[in-house]
């Protein structure tokens, strides 16, 4: 993979260009979007969860964090079927085009939380020290990503009904994930099954470390490393096994 | 002399499904109705050979008779099911010219995607990079998106971009057929050079004339297998006749 190093970098890059080309304001669309729901969601539910605490805060973080996971997995889901002369017209190693694609989301939503830091500084008047742990949260999200990505991608390429299938997986994902409501709501039954989601607790230690000044639990941090390597497994497992035959189905 | 490829007893077996099935849908009542038909057949059947290196070798044969085949195999694009194919060097296969470039991007910005497709470093296409704009002749629209090139502009970018990455042993579809006469008779020229620096280059071709004139040894296809394989001129008279006789 390190020798196209090169490649990768040139196709991480074309993404982002072709992403924000022809756009007036072009990455802040990024950061506009998520923030204007975020102002929608707090107008609804202000009164609903207003005894908690950083509400508004922690809902901006939130969407942030499901938005590289929403956006990561639904455009590494296509990275191998829209370029497709790149898959049967030249040998590249096909991990590039699903990894470049990651990679491209990672600075976006890199650029996005370096963004919201004044934002959360104005919101709650200081800055927690423990943000400097959201880059180690961050690669290990990263990590995630690019194994769902993988896999995605490969199923992708023979069964094209993916995307309206994870389309609704994603949304309903995102209802059981802390993300527009708090975690305290959560029935104290169901919490046990709700902890299952590794989403959950990716959000509650992003909310940790940037908000709430905590450091991460222990047992969050290695039960998500431990789910994001069976993802990275199962995904690059997944893809290697199919890209043999990606140049005869795509 | 050192060999540059060695083909061995290379099969490839596609299968045509009698309905086009790529949806989960599809496959799921395929299942439940046991419709999994498909028809086998074999593109490449057994094929060994091997090319010396500093060789120029033509692959020639009627259409669908493997060759395109054999050499997406030997570019790795394709998997086969038997067999094993080894390549010294490094390699860089021309089935399609302008693989990756990106119509919203500009001249530049796709020169080194392109060339960093075909295998080089940054570095080394900073070195060519004049070079490849004053071949294709379009130093002054260096800034200007590919899409809105002219089909022309396009193919030049492309091929001159290619013929600076430098590899070892080409891989050539008929891709450089293309292109007004001007711009064929430099390709030929480009072939020639390379053929004098010791490349080694693995041609497909309908073009007799041109196998002719560039390849001492030449394999001829048919329905996957090896008709004849050697010297060209040999191996021609074999497809004209093949061709009378059928």
């Amino acid at each position: 993979m390190w020798q196209y190093r090169g490649l990768i970098k040139n196709l991480t890059i074309a993404e982002l260009k072709n992403r924000y080309q022809n756009t007036s304001v072009g990455f802040f669309w990024s950061i506009l979007g998520p923030f204007l729901l975020a102002i929608v969601l707090y107008v609804v539910f202000k009164n609903l969860f207003k005894q908690e605490e950083n509400f508004a805060v922690n809902l901006i973080v939130g969407i942030m964090a499901w938005r590289f996971f929403a956006n990561g997995t639904m455009s590494s889901l296509s990275s191998i079927v829209s370029k497709p002369s790149l898959v049967t017209k030249v040998y590249i190693p096909r991990e590039i085009l699903t990894l470049s694609t990651v990679l491209s989301n990672l600075i976006c939503s890199t650029l996005e939380f370096v963004v919201l830091l004044p934002i959360i500084f104005m919101l709650i008047g200081k800055m927690p020290a423990t943000v400097i742990l959201f880059p180690v949260l961050h690669l290990l999200y990263f990590w995630l990503v690019l194994g769902g990505g993988l896999f995605l991608a490969a199923l992708f390429v023979y069964f094209r009904d993916l995307s309206q299938i994870w389309e609704v997986l994603l949304n309903i994902l995102i209802f059981c994930s802390p993300i527009i409501y708090p975690l305290s709501t959560v029935p104290a039954h169901l919490k046990t099954y709700y902890m299952l989601n590794p989403l959950t607790r990716l959000v509650i230690m992003y909310r940790d470390v940037m908000v709430a000044g905590k450091l991460p639990s222990l047992s969050d941090f290695g039960i998500v490393i431990g789910f994001g390597a069976l993802v990275f497994l199962v995904g690059s497992f997944t893809f290697g096994k199919l890209q043999r035959r990606f140049a005869e189905a795509i | 002399m050192m060999d540059a490829i060695v083909v061995d007893h290379i099969s490839k077996r596609f299968r045509i499904p009698h309905e086009k099935r790529t949806t989960l849908f599809h496959n799921v009542v395929g299942v439940v109705k046991r419709q999994f038909n498909y028809e086998e057949f074999w593109a490449l059947n057994d094929v060994s050979f091997t090319v010396e290196k500093g060789e120029t070798f033509g692959i020639i044969g009627r259409n669908g008779s493997g060759k395109s085949t054999l050499l997406k195999v030997l570019a790795k694009v394709l998997y086969p099911d038997g067999g094993w194919v080894s390549m010294n060097g490094r390699v860089a296969s021309f089935l399609e010219l302008g693989v990756g470039f990106q119509p919203e991007l500009t001249a530049e910005e796709n020169v080194y995607i392109y060339s960093s497709v075909l295998g080089m470093s940054r570095k080394d296409v900073k070195k060519v990079y004049e070079g490849i704009f004053d071949f294709a002749e379009l130093k002054r629209f260096e800034n200007m998106k590919l899409k809105n090139f002219s089909s022309g502009m396009y193919l030049r970018l492309a091929f001159s971009t290619a013929i600076h990455a430098n590899p070892d042993t080409f891989l050539i579809d008929e891709v450089f057929a293309v292109g007004d006469e001007a711009f064929q008779k430099k390709c030929t020229e480009k072939i020639n050079e390379f053929r004098e620096q010791g490349k080694t280059i693995v041609f497909v071709s309908h073009a007799l004339d041109a196998v002719k004139s560039l390849c001492r040894r030449t394999l001829l296809l048919n329905e996957g297998r090896i008709v004849s394989i050697g010297d060209t001129e040999k191996v021609i008279s074999d497809y004209l006749d093949m061709l009378q006789t059928s």
